[in-house]
């Protein structure tokens, strides 16, 4: 792809506000989403999020209404187009609305929000978006966390902790996940809410139960602090990632719940030797890492991960493969070792 | 254009992409934002090129990013196509004259001016394809990347036409740019909704009576074509199709069966479902207007519509895309319309000719014996 490196243009390749913000909302069971704009655009995500489904053994498929914008809406506006839709969607057996717009009506100046805030059967939520206008996909992500947690009202506190900004369309999604449950399980401490995953709006409303966030990584740091300054719930700004990131991860939670952990601590590290002993056989090896599409925060792991090894990182040899994001707590560094493994021994 | 809850197919910009990605010698570049480039990328499977729009460049005009890029590409030694997008196809600006000291192809087909299929067209018209009457043999069409079977399609097509001796022209859109301009003067098709309109044309290739009308006409153009090694294959295997047939039907009844699909397959797969398994076709949801009216066809393009029509009739079997298997999951499913997501899917199965029919047909059995157990 033609890319253009200059310091004004970083996110050029930062993806659409929209699919950004649709893989958040899609994920409220009792919600419609409705996209203002072309029905191609709501097709192009719609056949990703199936994908994405497929792939992660959802069957059922989210609800994404198009207001079809047409040329002569485009010419004349899409206001009606879209209080016309809203109108019908209202009709539907769903807890709230919400509304995501395109480039395309950003550019002829549709006042989505005046629209939105018309008289409706069920809330209607308008999501800051507007393709690429908006931003990235990641403020799109953040914009549609942000809109949520303000329906969200404060609560009394309870001995757990709310998972924050899951990437949705992540292929390990629920690996990560898990492997963050067995931690938090392992020192007693329950999840509350998966913010958001699979939720409906009476989940999200106990958003503000949790008396710690553990946010999946620092792209939704923003989401972080405005949970914080909501509901006055710390942050934990990343999933364990690493060996040692792991580790400092179950004495922070712990820490923050006031649990002794260091039976569990001694009990992780037991399981990291064995992962060692397990792999042995690519000790002392030499590798090279591509870093095309791959998080900053994941070399960082794979250099921690290749010097429990003594692996030489040499960029004239073999390459093994990282994935985008860092891998999640012990079990993500195994997963890891499985591929480097293969890719050493072919 | 009313609202459509989660429409099931792609818009004019990806149809022009799918077109102009077929050919050998074209850099297409999409002329929008990352968002809209992404999905092509990812469905096509092809090496595409993006101008990756930002605010600023709608803002103060996007004639300096698209230069940026063009001149990047320069001296690739391949034809640049630009595809435009909604947005920068209504910012006003005379994309011509900001062209005018590049040779490229300027394709006008935002996703708001239609569906995929007009995309296509718009694309492959603005590529000013030709016939040369010093090209021999006929044209194959109705190529195109956003359709999984496509590949197979052209390789069976041109190995009915080589058992013919008939010599393949162009093909549409899966050749070397450079035979646009050159096409033979007939064609055969593997896909209606995907015509070509170049040429005269012959026929089309899908399932066996189809076949034997076109290569009855090709025998009839072309006094050196031979096509009775390919009547003796439809024959032979039109045999091994009707046997496993009985055999399904000495256990199972004929499946009810509802059909999802661009027209052209649609029809394709209701004439040879009904032909050699007596199956009721209960209603065909084409993605595209059907092309002959019927009380048991029409326009579906909305996954709703898709959803009310398989809990209406609770088919035995469901002929669609992976949208359509998700439905439910007690009819038996066969892949016919992309996407086809959930499965590994590397050899390039055929639609079109004696292969396609008897990879059809033994999909439909398979799964309809399958589905009992």
């Amino acid at each position: 792809m033609t890319l253009n490196p200059s310091p004004l243009n970083l996110s050029r390749s930062g993806g659409c506000t929209l699919t950004g913000a649709l893989s958040v909302t899609t994920h409220v069971r009792d919600a419609i989403t409705i996209i203002h704009g072309p029905k191609g655009c709501t097709h192009h995500n719609f056949s990703l999020l199936h994908a994405t489904a497929v792939e992660n053994e959802r069957v059922s498929l989210p609800d994404i209404i198009s207001t079809g914008l047409s040329e002569s809406d485009i010419i004349f506006g899409g206001e009606g187009a879209l209080r016309q839709t809203l109108n019908k969607a209202a009709l539907q057996n769903c807890s709230v609305i919400f509304v995501l717009s395109t480039c395309l009506v950003e550019t002829i100046g549709d006042d989505v929000a005046a629209v939105c805030h018309g008289s409706y059967r069920i809330p209607v939520i308008q999501i800051p978006t507007a393709g690429f206008l908006g931003g990235t996909f990641q403020n799109g992500v953040n914009n549609a966390l942000n809109a949520i947690a303000d329906t969200a009202e404060p609560c009394p506190k309870a001995l757990c902790v709310n998972i924050i900004g899951e990437k949705n369309l992540e292929y390990e999604v629920e690996e990560n996940y898990a492997e963050v449950c067995r931690l938090l399980g392992a020192i007693g401490i329950p999840v509350n809410v998966r913010f958001l995953r699979d939720c409906s709006m009476g989940d999200i409303s106990r958003l503000g139960a949790a008396r710690l966030n553990i946010l999946r990584d620092g792209e939704v740091w923003a989401v972080g602090e405005r949970l914080r300054y909501r509901f006055d719930t710390p942050y934990i700004p990343s999933f364990p990632v690493g060996f040692a990131g792991t580790i400092r991860f179950i004495e922070e939670v712990a820490g923050c719940f006031g649990v002794n952990c260091a039976r569990v601590v001694h009990e992780e590290k037991n399981l990291q030797k064995e992962i060692l002993t397990e792999f042995e056989d690519i000790a002392g090896t030499s590798v090279s890492f591509d870093p095309a599409g791959v998080a900053s925060g994941t070399f960082p792991v794979a250099r921690e991960i290749a010097g429990h090894f003594g692996i030489t990182i040499d960029p004239g040899s073999l390459t093994v493969p990282l994935q985008l994001s860092p891998p999640v707590g012990t079990n993500g560094v195994r997963h890891m070792l499985h591929r480097w493994r293969r890719a050493i021994h072919a | 254009m009313p609202e459509c809850e989660n429409p099931l197919w792609p818009c004019a910009m990806t149809g022009a992409a799918a077109c102009l990605a077929g050919f050998e010698g074209v850099t297409v570049v999409i002329h929008g934002s990352s968002g809209c480039y992404y999905y092509p990328a990812t469905l096509l499977h092809a090496p595409l090129q993006g101008t990756f729009l930002l605010e600023n460049d709608v803002i103060f005009g996007s004639e300096q990013r698209l230069h940026e890029v063009l001149d990047g590409l320069s001296g690739c030694g391949k034809k640049i196509a630009v595809v435009m997008t909604c947005v920068p196809a209504i910012l006003g600006e005379d994309i011509r004259s900001m062209l005018r000291d590049y040779d490229v192809v300027l394709v006008d087909s935002p996703g708001f001016s239609g569906d995929v299929e007009v995309g296509y067209k718009k694309a492959l018209s603005a590529l000013v394809p030709a016939i040369d009457a010093e090209t021999p043999g006929i044209n194959i069409d109705g190529v195109c990347l956003f359709d999984p079977f496509s590949t197979g399609n052209v390789r069976e097509t041109i190995r009915l036409l080589g058992n013919a001796s008939v010599p393949v022209g162009t093909i549409f859109c899966s050749d070397h740019l450079g035979k646009v301009r050159h096409a033979a003067a007939y064609t055969v098709g593997t896909n209606r909704d995907f015509s070509s309109g170049v040429g005269e044309w012959v026929g089309g290739t899908l399932g066996f009576e189809e076949i034997k009308a076109t290569m009855t006409k090709v025998s009839s153009i072309f006094p050196y074509a031979d096509p009775d090694p390919v009547f003796k294959e439809i024959e032979r295997e039109d045999e091994r199709i009707v046997r496993a047939c009985d055999k399904f039907l000495r256990r199972f009844d004929p499946p009810q069966t509802l059909i999802f699909a661009g027209f052209s397959y649609a029809t394709f797969a209701a004439y040879t479902l009904k032909h050699y398994l007596d199956a009721e076709v209960l209603y065909i949801g084409s993605r595209n207007e059907p092309g002959a009216a019927s009380p048991k066809a029409g326009c579906v393009q909305g996954f709703s519509r898709v959803k009310d029509l398989i809990r209406h009739y609770n088919p035995d079997l469901v002929i669609g895309s992976s949208f359509e298997q998700s439905v439910d999951p007690k009819p038996a499913f066969v892949g016919l319309t992309p996407p086809v997501r959930g499965i590994v899917k590397l050899a390039p199965h055929p639609v079109t000719g004696i292969s396609g029919s008897l990879s059809f047909i033994e999909n439909v059995l398979n799964a309809c014996m399958d589905r009992g157990k």
